[in-house]
């Protein structure tokens, strides 16, 4: 909201007029605020919650539902924090780009390419499944993707022998 | 009535009368005395105004009162790192003071959902198991038809029982014919 301190020392009488009537506003409000409101609420936290870690649907049974749906859940939670680490990323390297207009390119090149790496990992284990969360489809295209790099090399660079399937 | 009012009335003028049942009416005092008086129904306004005077006193006025209230001299509270050895309670995990007391006193925590659903999933999967053991082993007795299971019948007493105990009743109560 303020400038901040001049260098030389010579004030503008405009920006004073203007940040003085800003003032007969805000210093009533933010007097109340710490004098009555703030002085009267009781100190109280809050924590994020951690959770253990179960085990993962490649170390459950086939017939064991309940190790299925707790694999599931510890799934679900993976994923909403896995999409806000790649939130995290994309949002610092947009704020780069952002504030380092025109240069770019140049200047955002490692957040550039941290976003991409974030992304394509994000979007290896979880993009492809259709709406419902479903952890054994996530299992198995984790192994369809094994197989077919066994077979072909790196994905993304293109299929050796359409017949060796 | 007074001499200059009566004079209207039986010049036949239009004369405002308020009328014991609701507000002012027009009446031509010309041949008819009614009792009741033909008007249109004002029942739609009055129960508009009911139910406006319903949900602002009794809903929105207090509701907004103990929002500000909570907003104001409670507030949000803030973040902190979970002390060593200590399991937090299910609503300290919430940051607002309304949801935190929802929390508490009315909604079942993430950890009890969770355990509840993992038992319900246990007896669920129990029975599906024990269904699909007896398909099994009738496809196997059918198969191999060397069980004399044609002979057994699965029985309970229980009815049978009850009803003698009935029976038993109704006799002492009413006796033999």
């Amino acid at each position: 909201m303020e400038d901040p301190p001049s260098a030389n020392g010579k004030t503008n009488s405009y920006a004073e007029f203007m940040q003085a009537v800003y003032r007969t506003v805000d210093r009533p409000v933010t007097w109340f605020r710490e004098k009555v409101v703030v002085s009267n609420r009781p100190d109280h936290v809050y924590y994020h919650q951690k959770f253990r870690r179960v085990p993962t649907i490649d170390e459950c049974y086939t017939d064991d539902l309940v190790c299925r749906f707790e694999a599931q859940q510890q799934f679900n939670r993976d994923k909403l924090v896995d999409s806000e680490i790649v939130q995290l990323v994309r949002q610092r390297y947009k704020e780069c780009l952002i504030s380092e207009q025109p240069d770019h390119t140049r200047k955002c090149a490692k957040l550039m390419a941290d976003f991409q790496q974030v992304s394509e990992n994000f979007c290896m284990k979880y993009s492809d499944l259709g709406p419902l969360n479903n952890v054994k489809d996530a299992y198995m295209k984790q192994k369809h993707r094994m197989l077919w790099e066994r077979r072909h090399g790196k994905v993304g660079t293109g299929m050796k022998d359409q017949d060796a399937l | 009535m007074t001499k200059d009012r009566l004079a209207d009335l039986q010049a036949g003028i239009l004369v405002l009368r308020s009328n014991p049942n609701n507000a002012l009416q027009v009446v031509r005092q010309m041949s008819e005395h009614r009792t009741m008086h033909i008007k249109p129904s004002r029942w739609s306004w009055n129960r508009f105004k009911d139910f406006m005077h319903f949900y602002i006193m009794l809903g929105a006025i207090p509701a907004a009162l103990v929002i500000t209230y909570v907003n104001l001299f409670i507030g949000p509270a803030r973040l902190a790192e979970i002390p060593e050895g200590y399991v937090p309670e299910a609503h300290e995990y919430f940051p607002h003071p309304i949801t935190r007391w929802m929390a508490k006193h009315i909604n079942k925590s993430y950890q009890q959902e969770y355990e509840l659903m993992c038992h319900h999933i246990y007896e669920v999967e129990y029975e599906q198991k024990l269904r699909k053991a007896e398909h099994r082993i009738k496809q196997k007795m059918a198969e191999k038809q060397d069980t004399q299971a044609y002979y057994y019948q699965p029985v309970t007493s229980r009815n049978e029982r009850s009803i003698r105990v009935n029976t038993e009743t109704d006799i002492e109560m009413s006796g033999t014919n």
